[in-house]
């Protein structure tokens, strides 16, 4: 469904100046540097995958999707998506993609979500048969009928990432860009969220690239994950190569009342133990060492006032892939 | 043309949620231009002519040159204010519909406050025709002459505005830029280009042909000089340089550089 092969793209940084005649010297100007946003990238998705496209911020994922969807042209290489070229084809390629971009909503913002899918009812060209399936079908999943006549401008931010993803299904597209479509979510919305991708990978097939900082959303959806970073691949393969790779990273926080006096602890799977004053914070690995049984551990070596689990950054994993 | 109603109507909807706000702007643009012709009237009216050119001659010029450029105020509104569109990303969601992005931009937004305008320069061509008191070909020729001489105005006014917003492919603001590609422009035609000196008029006839779209036509319309070249030219020229903006327009997508999510 989606070839790419040895993607490119590098963009010239020009110095900018300020004012009138600053901004007409720095058109003119030659000075720059040349920063490779993506460096060299060759990847094949079959159709029905579930991939996580997965890296630091400013690693490349985003200007990937704006190539695979022909946003932005290509400094050197060869995009197919869908069999044809993203760049050469945009509007046909169109057609055949949905995108979603959890930073910038696709709806119109004043407008009552109905209103959007009927501009877009409109710009795909989708029968009136169709377009009564997709809403009934999208209630159902996505419960949008609840707030379809509301502006949305109005809609809580999971409200409107549930319209956005409906708004990008409208002309029942093979393949789905999603950049970070869970970002700024409550748990509740991530989860409805998931279970519909879910459902639309497993049930309808979808292909499905989707770029995340929440390794949850890796772990519960993808089937395979493509790492990158400084704009290059450094791992593709299954979760269980990931996981082989970076093991289950967690992060526990311990305070504690006191500091205890037994700190040199050593535990198969702690990576890593720093102590701020009366706090502990624990980076370990769970497929290693199970967390009730750390939990055990750290009750054991002084009296906690509070304990909490965190996730640890897509950053940290991705630093131990080297 | 269903889907550009369909934008149409939608845009309109957006705007009218903001109906103070529409109407306090349309009531203040339409003060300003109506200020700037009242000068422009007592400036007139004590020196008595502009190099050989009357009140009703010069509102004539006025008249269609405000037509026009509150025409293209109106329907151009995001390509006027494109720079939005680079500054915030923006316009990564008009590259991923199976439309041209430049059609999704003209129906994306009607700046309605700005008819206040058309409509003033609408009463100021009326008032200078009828103060001219021209005799009935030449008053026939004139109202014929009209909707082309007004159409090819819009159709310069705008590759103007599209060739500004295309230099925002490189230089992210043109804000800055629009001073002197637009507003001093727009402004110098509603005089007569005669008053100008040699190096700005070459400027207004070539690069910026804003003298094509009253200043020439007028001219022979009102047998100041020319020929008919002079009818032709307006509808020619505007529509070479619409094609000229355009090809820019799209060798300037090609090197659109988006930005950080």
């Amino acid at each position: 469904m989606i070839q790419a092969q040895q993607l490119n793209k590098h963009f010239k940084i020009y110095e900018t100046k300020k004012g009138f005649i600053g901004s007409f010297a720095s058109l003119l100007s030659t000075k720059h540097h040349v920063v490779k946003a993506v460096d060299d990238i060759s990847f094949s998705v079959e159709e029905g995958e579930f991939v996580g496209y997965i890296g630091p911020n400013g690693a490349g994922k985003s200007t990937t999707i704006k190539m695979l969807s022909g946003i932005l042209h290509l400094t050197s290489g060869e995009i197919k998506v869908g069999g044809l070229s993203p760049q050469k084809k945009r509007k046909e390629v169109a057609k055949k993609i949905g995108i979603v971009f959890g930073q910038r909503t696709q709806l119109w913002w004043d407008l009552p979500l109905r209103d959007s899918f009927d501009i877009l009812k409109e710009m795909y060209k989708v029968p009136d048969e169709k377009y009564r399936q997709f809403l009934k079908l999208y209630d159902d999943m996505l419960q949008i009928g609840k707030f379809m006549d509301t502006p949305v401008r109005k809609l809580s931010l999971g409200q409107r990432m549930r319209g956005d993803l409906a708004a990008a299904m409208i002309h029942n597209p093979d393949i789905l860009f999603l950049d970070e479509p869970t970002i700024g979510l409550d748990v509740n919305a991530k989860t409805s969220i998931r279970a519909f991708l879910k459902e639309l990978n497993q049930n309808e097939k979808k292909t499905i690239l989707l770029t995340t900082h929440d390794m949850d959303d890796i772990e519960l959806l993808c089937s395979r994950v493509i790492v990158i970073n400084h704009g290059q691949i450094v791992l593709d393969g299954t979760l269980e190569d990931l996981r082989k790779n970076i093991g289950l990273p967690s992060v526990m926080e311990i305070q504690y009342r006191v500091k205890p006096t037994t700190t040199d602890i050593r535990l198969e799977g702690i990576e890593r133990m720093t102590w701020e004053d009366e706090k502990l914070v624990i980076d370990y690995d769970r497929s290693l060492l199970s967390s009730p049984l750390l939990l055990q551990k750290v009750t054991q070596w002084g009296e906690p006032v509070d304990i909490q689990m965190k996730e640890p950054d897509i950053e940290q994993v991705i630093q131990k892939i080297y | 043309m269903n889907l550009y109603l369909k934008l149409l109507s939608g845009s309109l909807r957006s705007r009218m949620q903001y109906k103070m706000n529409f109407l306090v702007s349309s009531l203040s643009y339409g003060l300003i231009m109506a200020v700037d012709f009242v000068l422009l009237a007592a400036i007139l009216q004590r020196f008595d002519d502009v190099k050989g050119w009357n009140l009703y001659e010069v509102g004539l010029l006025y008249g269609i040159s405000s037509v026009a450029i509150t025409l293209y105020r109106v329907f151009c509104v995001e390509v006027h204010n494109f720079e939005r569109y680079m500054v915030e990303g923006e316009f990564d969601s008009l590259l991923i519909r199976p439309v041209s992005p430049l059609s999704l931009l003209l129906t994306k937004n009607l700046d309605l406050s700005r008819i206040g305008g058309t409509i003033q320069g609408i009463i100021i061509l009326v008032i200078s025709i009828i103060g001219l008191k021209l005799n009935n070909i030449e008053l026939f020729l004139l109202l014929i002459y009209l909707p082309v001489t007004i159409v090819s105005g819009v159709l310069i006014c705008f590759s103007l505005g599209l060739i500004t917003a295309t230099i925002a492919f490189w230089t992210q603001r043109i804000k800055d830029f629009q001073t002197f590609t637009l507003y001093a422009p727009f402004n110098a035609a509603n005089y007569p280009m005669n008053i100008y000196p040699g190096w700005l008029k070459i400027i207004f006839f070539t690069v910026i042909p804003v003298g094509f779209m009253n200043y020439t036509p007028i001219l022979f319309l009102l047998n100041k000089g020319g020929d008919l070249w002079n009818l032709a030219l307006p509808p020619l020229v505007s529509i070479i340089f619409l094609f000229v903006a355009l090809r820019f327009w799209k060798f300037g997508i090609r090197h659109y550089h988006s930005t950080g999510s």
